[in-house]
């Protein structure tokens, strides 16, 4: 079957290795409040805030952490890998519990995002919407497999 | 929609595993639809019909949900 938009099936195992870096990586930063590793390099940022204390200043070359941009870009790139590699047998039916499961994400994931709005504030909401950028990816993830587990136990109960 | 894919296979002697392969889908799609959980497309309908030499109206069916 034809499916657009769909990566080879040959880079799901890519998808995993970095995915699973990245969340080694992170969870390493997490315990370390965000500083242990520090791998400062020259960074160039395009846009910056009034705050002087919060942000470095635009079009300037400045010194800055790149261990959780390495990280967020590992769980990004590797969680689209692993979301949207064809599976070895897809198919048209393979395809609808995919665009199902896409959905069911997006609701849960805005569902907690719209939680967050209406009971975390300050600095809280923003460690939160850190978490936000991860979840649609890591919930698709997560329910896609199930239901291909279970279709796939199904089989075994029947013949 | 219902089907009787099941009995067309008992039929034809022809396993899931067998059919997903002559159609090219994979088995999960062949269980799904004989549990009534997935309806096909027109393409595997009548790549199905073509298999069980039968017309699509005679191994799909509307029932009273459609």
């Amino acid at each position: 079957m034809k499916s657009r938009f769909l990566f080879s099936h040959k880079l799901k195992p890519l998808g995993w290795i970095l995915f699973l870096i990245g969340v080694v990586l992170g969870t390493i930063l997490m315990v370390n409040k965000f500083d242990i590793p520090n791998w400062e390099i020259k960074v160039f940022p395009l846009i910056s805030g009034e705050d002087s204390f919060l942000s470095s200043p635009a079009f300037e070359w400045s010194k800055n952490n790149i261990a959780d941009e390495l990280a967020s870009l590992l769980l990004i790139i590797g969680g689209i890998l692993i979301s949207f590699s064809k599976t070895k047998d897809e198919d048209e039916y393979i395809s609808t519990i995919r665009t199902e499961s896409l959905i069911w994400s997006v609701y849960v994931t805005y569902g907690i995002l719209i939680l967050a709005i209406l009971f975390v504030f300050g600095m809280d909401f923003f460690n939160i919407l850190i978490y936000n950028m991860f979840t649609l990816l890591f919930f698709f993830m997560l329910r896609f497999h199930y239901v291909l587990y279970k279709s796939k136990k199904a089989i075994a109960h029947e013949e | 929609m219902k089907n009787n894919i099941k009995v067309e296979r008992a039929i034809h002697n022809i396993t899931q595993a067998k059919l997903a392969e002559m159609i090219g889908v994979s088995r999960q799609t062949i269980n799904a639809m004989e549990l009534n959980k997935y309806v096909p497309s027109t393409v595997l309908a009548l790549k199905i019909s073509k298999i069980f030499k039968k017309p699509v109206n005679e191994i799909f069916f509307l029932d009273a949900k459609d």
